[in-house]
C-alpha cells in the first residue's frame, strides 16, 4: 500500500515536472520550434514556468506517503481499466480497491511516468521525417494556398521565395512557362518522388500551424538523376537552379528545378515553416 | 530527473539511430501533443482551483436560473468568457462538478466551451469569414449539441453513476470544508488534479502519435470532396488528429478547396468535443459507458449538421 500511495500522490507532479522541464529546456536551447508554432512560445513557456512553481509548492505541502490525510480516499479509478458501473451504495467506499488492483494501477502509472521521462527528456528532440511525408501527401494541402498570389512577373523579386512559396505557385498551376527564367534557391530536406524516385526528389519542408501534429509537407520537385547516391533521404540540401518542364515521364510533377548547384547543408535551427 | 538529463547530455547524439523513422515520428508527434496541451491543462487546473477554492461556496450556482433549460443554455455560453480550449475544460468541468453543478449541466459546459471560447471564434472567423455559413453553423451547432447532451443526461435517474468511482469519491468531499490556507489547498488540489489529468494526457498523446504514424491521411483526404463521405472522413480526421480547438480552423483551412463546407463544419464541431486525446482526458471523470454513449450521440448530431450544411450551401 505504501508503494501505491507513493505513486498516487506523486505521479501527477512527476509528470508535470517532466513536461515543464522539457518545455523550458527546449525553449532555452531554441528547439521549441520542433514541436510548436512560434506564436505559442511565450504562452507555453509562461505556463510551464507556472507549472514548475506550482509543482514545487505542491511537493512541499503534500503529505508524505506514510502520513494520513483527508484525500486518501481519492486514489483510485483514474487510470484503471475499471469499467464497472458503481452504484450509489458504494460511493462511500469508492477507491478502496483490492491491493492487487491498486498495485497494478500503480505499476501502470510508473510505466507512464518512465515512458514520458524517456520521450520528453532522454530522446533528443528531432524533426519529423520522410515517413511522415508519405503519410500526409506532399503538397496535398498548402497553407499558402489561400494567399499565394498570381505567378510573379519578370520584374518581381523572387529571390526571397521559400520552398513554401514556390510549392504554392506550382500547386496553383504555374507551369514551367510561367516560371521560366526564374532561379530558385531552396533549402529543405530530401524526400523521394513517389513515382520516379530514381530521377526526381523533392526539397521539402513541413508547414506547422499549431504543433507538429498538424504538420503538412510542402515541396518543390528537383530533377537530378542518381541523386540518392549523394543525398540520403531526410538529409538537408540547398538547391539553386531554374524551373523547367519535367523531363521525367514517370513523375507526376510537371515543373521541376534543374539544379545548377546542389549542396548538403546542416538542418536549420527552425526546420519547419509557419 | 538529473540522472535523465545526464543521460541525454552524455549519450552520443546518434544513439537513437537504431530507431526507424516512424518510431522517431511517433515520439516527435506524441511529445508535440504534450508540449502543446500542457499549458492549457495547467490553465484549466488553475481555473478549476479558482472555482473550487477562491470563489465563495455556491458563487456560480446561486446565480444560475432555476429553469433547467435556461440554466443549461447559460452554462453552455459560459465558455465565451474562458479562453481555454478543450483540454483545459476537462479539469475545469471537474471543478464545477465538485462545486456542486449537476453532471448534465457540466456536460453542457464541457462540450460547448471549446467551440464558443473567444479564441476559437476569432480563429474560425479569420480562417473562414462568413463563407458558406461555416462559422455560424459551428457555433450554433456546437451549442445545440451541448444543450441536447445536457438535456438527455438531465433525465438520467442516477447521474452519479455516470462518473468514475474515483471521481465520485472526490466529489463527496466538500472543498470548502477542507482545512488549511487557501494557498495550501490550491497546491494540494493542483497535485490531485495533475495526478488525474497528466497520466491521461500522456496516454492520449501516445495514442494520438501512434495513430498518426499508423493511419495514412491520404485516404481520408481523398474522400473529402464527396457530400456524404466528406462529413464522415473529416470527422474521422478530427478524431485522430486531436488538434486544439483554438487552431483547428487554420488546420482544416489548409486543405481549403479540397473539402465541402459540410465536412469542414462536422470537423469543427466534432473535433473539439470528441477526439482521442479528449477521450483519454474525459476518462478521468466519466465511465467508459458514458463516454461511448456521448461519443455516438455527438457523432450522429455532428454528421447530421454537416450533411445539412452540404445540402444547403
Amino acid at each position: 500500500m505504501f508503494f501505491s500511495r507513493l505513486v498516487t500522490r506523486w505521479k501527477g507532479l512527476a509528470l508535470t515536472l517532466l513536461a515543464a522541464i522539457a518545455t523550458v529546456w527546449l525553449g532555452v536551447t531554441g528547439q521549441l520550434g520542433l514541436y510548436i508554432n512560434p506564436r505559442y512560445y511565450v504562452f507555453t513557456l509562461i505556463m510551464a514556468g507556472i507549472a514548475f512553481v506550482l509543482t514545487i509548492g505542491a511537493l512541499l505541502v503534500i503529505p508524505g506517503p506514510g502520513e494520513d490525510d483527508e484525500h486518501d480516499h481519492e486514489h483510485a479509478g483514474f487510470n484503471g481499466p475499471d469499467g464497472r458501473r458503481p452504484n450509489a451504495r458504494d460511493v462511500a467506499g469508492a477507491g478502496r480497491r483490492r491491493p492487487l488492483l491498486a498495485f497494478g494501477g500503480s505499476l501502470t502509472a510508473v510505466v507512464i511516468v518512465a515512458a514520458a521521462a524517456v520521450a520528453l527528456l532522454v530522446v533528443p528532440p528531432s524533426s519529423l521525417t520522410s515517413a511522415a511525408v508519405e503519410q500526409r501527401s506532399l503538397n496535398g494541402s498548402s497553407n499558402t494556398l489561400a494567399n499565394a498570389g498570381p505567378p510573379p512577373g519578370t520584374s518581381d523579386d523572387t529571390s526571397a521565395y521559400s520552398v513554401k512559396d514556390w510549392a504554392a505557385l506550382i500547386r496553383q498551376g504555374a507551369s514551367a512557362d510561367d516560371l521560366s527564367g526564374r532561379t530558385a534557391t531552396l533549402t529543405g530536406f530530401v524526400t523521394p518522388d513517389a513515382d520516379d524516385p530514381d530521377n526526381v526528389f523533392y526539397v521539402a519542408r513541413f508547414v506547422v500551424t499549431c504543433c507538429a501534429v498538424d504538420a503538412q509537407p510542402v515541396g518543390v520537385p528537383v530533377y537530378s538523376p542518381g541523386w540518392s547516391s549523394s543525398y540520403p533521404t531526410d538529409s538537408w540540401v540547398t538547391v539553386t537552379g531554374a524551373f523547367e518542364p519535367n523531363p521525367s515521364v514517370l513523375s507526376a510533377a510537371t515543373t521541376v528545378v534543374r539544379p545548377d548547384s546542389l549542396t548538403a547543408v546542416d538542418q536549420p535551427a527552425e526546420p519547419y515553416v509557419y | 530527473m538529473l540522472l535523465l538529463v545526464a543521460i541525454r547530455l552524455l549519450a552520443p547524439a546518434e544513439w537513437t539511430s537504431w530507431m526507424t523513422d516512424p518510431a522517431k515520428d511517433f515520439v516527435t508527434l506524441s511529445v508535440s501533443v504534450i508540449i502543446e496541451s500542457l499549458p492549457f491543462v495547467i490553465l484549466g487546473i488553475l481555473l478549476s482551483a479558482i472555482v473550487q477554492i477562491w470563489l465563495p461556496a455556491g458563487f456560480l450556482l446561486r446565480r444560475l436560473p432555476r429553469n433547467p433549460v435556461l440554466r443549461r443554455s447559460l452554462i453552455s455560453l459560459l465558455g465565451v468568457l474562458l479562453p481555454v480550449c478543450e483540454c483545459g475544460n476537462v479539469p475545469l468541468t471537474r471543478g464545477l462538478i465538485v462545486s456542486g453543478l449537476s453532471v448534465a449541466d457540466s456536460m453542457a459546459f464541457l462540450f460547448a466551451a471549446p467551440i464558443i471560447n473567444p479564441i476559437t471564434i476569432v480563429t474560425t472567423y479569420q480562417a473562414f469569414g462568413w463563407t458558406d455559413g461555416i462559422l455560424i453553423s459551428r457555433i450554433v451547432g456546437g451549442l445545440l449539441i451541448a444543450n441536447l447532451v445536457g438535456f438527455i443526461y438531465s433525465a438520467h435517474p442516477a447521474p452519479q453513476t455516470l462518473l468514475t468511482r474515483g471521481f465520485q469519491a472526490a466529489c463527496a468531499v466538500d472543498p470548502h470544508a477542507e482545512h488549511g490556507t487557501r494557498t495550501r489547498r490550491t497546491l494540494i488540489s493542483f497535485g490531485r488534479e495533475s495526478a488525474a489529468m497528466m497520466p491521461a494526457l500522456i496516454v492520449g498523446a501516445g495514442v494520438a502519435g501512434l495513430i498518426q504514424v499508423a493511419v495514412s491521411r491520404n485516404l481520408l483526404i481523398t474522400l473529402g470532396s464527396n457530400p456524404l463521405w466528406s462529413v464522415l472522413a473529416l470527422m474521422a480526421l478530427a478524431f485522430i488528429v486531436a488538434i486544439c480547438s483554438n487552431v483547428d480552423a487554420f488546420f482544416i483551412l489548409s486543405f481549403g478547396s479540397t473539402f465541402l463546407p459540410g465536412g469542414i463544419v462536422a470537423f469543427l464541431i466534432f473535433g473539439p468535443m470528441i477526439d482521442i486525446k479528449m477521450l483519454a482526458l474525459m476518462r478521468t471523470t466519466f465511465t467508459v459507458r458514458t463516454l461511448v454513449q456521448v461519443s455516438v450521440l455527438i457523432a450522429v448530431c455532428a454528421a447530421a449538421i454537416g450533411l445539412a450544411v452540404n445540402l444547403v450551401f
